[in-house]
Order: C-alpha cells, then structure tokens, then sequence
C-alpha cells in the first residue's frame, strides 16, 4: 500500500487559537497516518549497521522528534524516508511528492539571491514564473525575511538562511516536512525564535513534522512526541507523549511541568548512550 | 607539598586604537606606489644591462631615445604594430574559441561517469605533455601554412587547464545542493545546468584566466614557424632580426607583452564580474 497524495490546504483561519474540535489544540486531528517506518533496517556497504528494526508512525497533524546519541541512524532515517537512501528491510509509507525536507545546513545556492533559493523548487517542480515569484514572496514574509529578498546568502547571519531554507521548503506546502537539526549551528536565543515561529508555521500549513535534534528542550518543546533513540545500530528505545497544547506559549519553557519532562527525556537519552 | 607561588607574569596592556583610516594620501600612494616601484626595478634592470654591453653591442637595449625615434615614433611602424596586433590577437581568440568549448565539453563528458573520467584523463595528460614545438614540423607537412595550424597550435597550447578547472569544480558542488535537485527529482541535466555549471563556474574562470594568459603568448610562437604571409606580431619579431631593426623588435615584444596582459585582464574582469556577487574570492567584505 502507498499513501496518496492528499492535498493539505493551510489552515489559515483557524489555526492559530485552537480549534474546538480539536481538544489538543492541533491543527488537525485525525488517525491518518502521514508517514511510516515499518520494522527498518539500514546497513551500509562497508558492513555499518546504522538501524535496526525501526518501526515509527507519523500521524496526520503529529509533530514528533528524535533525539539519541551522535551517529545513531537519526539522519539516516530521515534519507530514508525522502529515498535518498535505500533501506536495507522494512518498508516506508510516505508520499515523496508530498515531502519537505530541511537539512543541517541552509544549503541555499549561493549564486541564486534569497528570491531565486525560495523559487528553486517550484521552479523544478515546474511552476510558472508568476506564480513561483507570488508563492516566494508570500513566504518570504511569512519567515520574516521582507526586504531581503534581493540579497545573497553570502550576506545574511545564519539564522537568516536557515529562514530562507525553510521558506524554499515551506513553498512547496508539503504536507510532511523532516528536518535534519535545522537549527544545531544557531545561538540559543536565535533558536527560540525560530522554534516558536517554527510553531507558529506548524499550526497555520498545517504539515506533519519529523525533527531531529540534539538539544532536548527543542525537542520538548516542538513537538507532540518525542523519542529517544539508541547508540548505534540505532533503535527507538522510548517515546514520550508531550500533553502541552498547541500554540506553544513562549513561557512554557520555564514552567516545572516542562522542566519535568525535559529531564524524563534527559535521563532517557543519557541511558541510550551509556547502555 | 609545599605550595609554590605562581610567578606573576601580568604586564598591563592599554587599549590600542584601531588603525585610523587611510585618508587622501593614503589613498594616492596607495595607487602610486605599485606602478612607481615596478618602473624603478624596470629602470634599474635596463640601466645595468646598458651599462654592461659594450658600445657595438648596445642595440640589444636600445635607449628610449631610440625606442621613439626608430619605432613607436613612426606611423607606419605603429601601423604595423596595429594591424600585426590585430592578426595575432585574432589568431589567440579563434585559439580559444576551440580550446574552451572542447575544453568545457570534455570537463563534461569526464564528469558524467567516472568510467569516461578514467578513459579520458591520462588522455589529456599526453596530449598536453606532447612538446608542442616539436611537432610544428609534422603541423606544417600536414595542415601547411595556412592560418588554420596556427588556431590549432593555440588550441592546444590553451586547452589543458579548461578539462582541469572545470572537472575539480563539477566534482566540488555542494552534496547537499546535489540532494535537494534529487529530492524534487531533477534530470541529470537540470541537476548540471542550474547546480553544477554555476558552482564549477568560478573554478572554471580560473582555468580560462590561465588559458588566456597562454593565448597570445602561444599565437606568437606558433607565428615563429609560420612566416609565409603577411602575419602578426611574431613575424615582426623575426623580421625586424633580419632587418636588424632591434628597435621594432623591442617594439612588438612590448605589444605582445600588452597584448597578452590585455586578454588576461579581460578574462579577470568577466570573471569578476559574474561572481564578484555571490562567491567567496570576489567582491568587498561586509
């Protein structure tokens, strides 16, 4: 069985406060599975065993993150997923032209201006030019980026390319959307800010998130699971179910209920890299 | 244990402005002392090779007196300057109208499968390493006297560092900008034309400024062999020995010399100019 496409209109009205029917808050809620690992494992050529018997469903509307030790298969899992590598067992549910996908660096083209990076992949997918250019500049001011869309990625800070890549994705309007610590190389306080708008993005595209991260309050705070993976061959040793409703208050993150959990999964993780 | 005292070593360091500024006169020797300082080795070198050559051997230097009078002071030797210039820069150009699109399109074939790569590159390597003056012989028995051996002497002479340059640049391109055009499942082609080209292109440049520096230089070598004709520069330079006119030989040589910084120069201003913008070599800090 393969998922079909289904198109995911934005929520653009109702998202940001909360739907009644959706008693967590999320932007939608449902069983519909928007991507599948079932029972993967990776080895590659040189004999690595990257996975073991990796099974993790995404649901419709779910924000899930993984966290585990350095080299664990985490990103392996996400090139999975995107076909970039091929599994060696198991099989992925996922729609691929339905994919979003952020890596750990911007990868923006540096000869392209800010403009030309977020009109990339509509323009491989084979969009107009007029719409390309409407669609870019929309999310261009949806990332916070106004008035610098003539400029080169050579003259922005980090973390405005890292806006910029994910306006290039966001463009698209995936309906899943992977990223691969999009934010690992920012300062903490720039990395707030991008979670909470990454939040804010969550809730009006209305996208299912796979994130993967190193910091743990990141992932706490993202997300509506996270889960702990082990040493390499990497295999998912814990999930943890985050009950905070959605939008995310900036201020959650000094509350004791998050500070809790974020040590839950903190012991979690430390066992996952020592056993 | 005894606990031993830690030698003071503190010196006290006061805050050191930053280097102001440099203001007008900054400025202006900032342009004048390059060009003075190579003029004044230029001068110091001529003035030792004159003094050092016995008068019947002074025209192998002739003074700048003489330079005016004999050559740059007559229209009709500065005609010929010309219109020889014009032949030999048309001879390096056309060189290079060969060398870079083969050049290019061999960078390409080499880059489109590692088996081509591996077919093709010691190739390359031996067609470069053939001494190309040795075999003008065979060149002329062939091809004869024609201006056709003369473009292909240059084609050859510039053509190496094109395949080169532009095969480390194709290779260098960014992984992750290589996933992305496969993720949305960008052709080959796609991936090559809107990825690979511009990121190869800065390196590419490289090759051409090397290729360009070699054009002229080349086109007046081949022309030392070919001199059947009316030709360029070169010919001039064999000429003006039989006619022992040194002066006209010092004359095209400084041409040539300008001529083939002229090409070099252009090439780094194109070069320049596309990627002054975006990449890391080009353009002012910010």
């Amino acid at each position: 069985m393969t998922l079909q496409a289904v198109p995911q209109p934005p929520d653009r009205t109702g998202g940001r406060t909360g739907d009644a029917s959706s008693p967590a808050g999320l932007p939608i809620a449902g069983n519909d599975v928007a991507l599948s690992f079932e029972n993967i494992s990776m080895q590659f050529p040189d004999g690595t065993q990257a996975l073991e018997d990796v099974s993790l469903t995404i649901r419709k509307g779910e924000f899930v993150s993984i966290v585990g030790p350095s080299g664990c298969g985490k990103s392996t899992l996400l090139k999975i997923a995107s076909g970039l590598f091929p599994q060696t067992s198991g099989i992925v549910k996922v729609d691929r032209s339905q994919l979003g996908y952020t890596f750990q660096d911007a990868t923006l083209l540096p000869w392209r201006k800010v403009l030309g990076n977020v009109e990339l992949l509509m323009e491989l997918r084979g969009f107009s030019p007029e719409e390309r250019r409407r669609i870019a500049m929309e999310q261009i001011s949806l990332v916070g980026l106004d008035g610098f869309a003539e400029h080169y990625p050579k003259r922005l800070s980090g973390g405005m390319r890292m806006r910029a890549s994910l306006a290039r994705s966001l463009a698209l309007n995936p309906s899943v959307f992977m990223f691969d610590e999009p934010f690992g190389a920012l300062d903490e306080i720039t990395r707030e800010r991008l979670n909470d708008e990454l939040v804010s993005l969550f809730m009006r595209n209305g996208f299912s998130g796979l994130f993967i991260t190193h910091s743990i309050s990141e992932a706490v705070y993202l997300s509506s699971k996270v889960v702990v993976m082990s040493r390499r061959p990497g295999q998912i040793l814990e999930v943890f179910d985050i009950p905070f409703a959605y939008p995310r208050d900036p201020e959650l993150r000094y509350t004791p209920e998050f500070a809790t959990l974020c040590s839950e999964v903190s012991v979690s993780l430390r066992n996952a890299i020592e056993n | 244990m005894t606990q031993t005292q830690p030698s003071s070593n503190l010196t006290a360091h006061s805050p050191v402005p930053f280097t102001a500024e440099r203001g007008t006169l900054g400025n202006l020797l900032m342009l004048l002392v390059p060009p003075l300082v190579l003029f004044g080795m230029f001068i110091l070198l001529y003035a030792m090779v004159r003094a050092n050559l016995e008068p019947h051997r002074q025209f192998l230097m002739p003074s700048g007196y003489e330079l005016w009078d004999k050559a740059f002071g007559l229209s009709d030797v500065r005609w010929e300057l010309l219109t020889r210039s014009l032949t030999t820069l048309g001879i390096a150009l056309a060189g290079l109208c060969i060398s870079i699109p083969v050049g290019i399109l061999l960078g390409v074939i080499m880059f489109r499968a590692t088996i081509l790569e591996r077919a093709m590159f010691p190739n390359i390597v031996a067609f470069q390493s053939i001494p190309t003056l040795a075999i003008i012989p065979l060149i002329q028995t062939a091809l004869g006297f024609g201006t056709l051996p003369k473009v292909l002497i240059v084609a050859k002479f510039t053509m190496f560092a094109i395949p080169i340059t532009l095969l480390l640049g194709l290779k260098s391109v960014d992984r992750g900008i290589i996933n992305l055009f496969r993720l949305q499942g960008a052709s080959w082609r796609t991936t090559l034309v809107k990825a690979c080209f511009p990121s190869a292109a800065p390196a590419l440049f490289a090759g051409l400024r090397i290729a360009a520096s070699l054009a002229v230089i080349s086109a007046i070598v081949s022309e030392l062999f070919f001199l059947a004709g009316r030709g360029g520069l070169g010919q001039m330079i064999i000429n003006s020995k039989i006619d022992f006119k040194y002066e006209q030989m010092y004359a095209a040589l400084m041409t040539a010399t300008f001529l083939s910084v002229c090409v070099y120069i252009a090439f780094t201003w194109l070069g320049h100019w596309l990627f002054s913008d975006w990449h890391e070599s080009g353009g002012k800090e910010t």
